[in-house]
């Protein structure tokens, strides 16, 4: 492997779209993120990230119809750690902004929750339908973030 | 994965406590009581947070439902949390400017009356 290649997940992870298993992806997760060193502040801030990330793609292939697997990926880098989110729901299919009675905007709030908690976020859509979600937390957060 | 909630009363008040994780999976559950506390003319209410493990934007929304409803009846929503970890979620969401928060019931309850 050469310095250009990404860092292979430490730990792979597909599970059917269904908001009862998000509860144990954020454990998998926070021990994942422990075992390599991110502080707690870290690891809450990973689980609450990870959690919002895939509860938008739950929703997506739920409101399509789909029950394709969400895939996530840990990836330790030496001075990062890094997570992606990919689902399969068809580009356009976004589960409806519909706030019950009084509430807000779910999925707005969500993602504006994960842009603020981690160190970077950037979004693609998957040859072949579907979405990737990229992000990553610095090991020490002390001092501006490094470039990209 | 469940979430515990437990209802008192305290004077005017109705103090709902909240334990376990609160996200795309629960919050229906909280939903649900909030909207029979209103039903029920309980028009004061104080949610403990200090049990609550995990918060996601559900349960933000989820929250902001139920002030909503009770300010229709001129009511009050109070949050008790000390938990820097769910602390954080309201004051990234900005949501530190719509619920006071408390660091006790009784603090809560005090506050109210005034």
């Amino acid at each position: 492997m050469t310095s250009s290649e990404p860092a292979p997940p430490v730990v792979h992870l597909a599970f059917p779209p269904e908001p009862a298993l998000l509860g144990t992806v954020r454990l998998v997760v926070g021990i994942v993120a422990r075992k390599a060193g991110v502080d707690e502040e870290g690891v809450e801030d990973l689980k609450v990230a990870v959690s919002e990330t895939c509860a938008v793609a739950v929703g997506d292939l739920t409101w399509a119809g789909l029950s394709t697997p969400i895939e996530l990926d840990l990836v330790e880098e030496p001075d990062r750690f890094g997570v992606e989110v990919r689902d399969r729901a068809p580009a356009g299919e976004h589960a409806p902004n519909l706030p019950q009675d009084g509430e807000v905007d779910d999925r707005q709030f969500g993602l504006a929750l994960v842009g603020a908690l981690v160190d970077g976020l950037h979004s693609t859509a998957l040859e072949g339908g579907g979405h990737s979600m990229r992000f990553w937390l610095r090991r020490s957060r002390e001092g501006p973030p490094p470039l990209p | 994965m469940d979430l515990d909630l437990n209802v008192r009363k305290e004077g005017d008040h109705a103090v709902l406590a909240v334990g376990g994780e609160i996200d795309v999976y629960t919050a229906p559950k909280l939903r649900e009581k909030l909207i029979e506390l209103v039903s029920d003319g309980e028009y004061h209410l104080v949610v403990d947070l200090e049990k609550v493990d995990f918060l996601d934007s559900t349960g933000l929304g989820v929250l902001v439902g139920g002030l909503k409803r009770v300010r229709n009846h001129d009511g009050s929503l109070r949050l008790v949390c000390t938990q820097e970890k769910i602390l954080k979620i309201f004051r990234i969401t900005g949501l530190t400017k719509v619920f006071p928060i408390h660091s006790s019931v009784a603090e809560a309850i005090s506050d109210t009356a005034e």
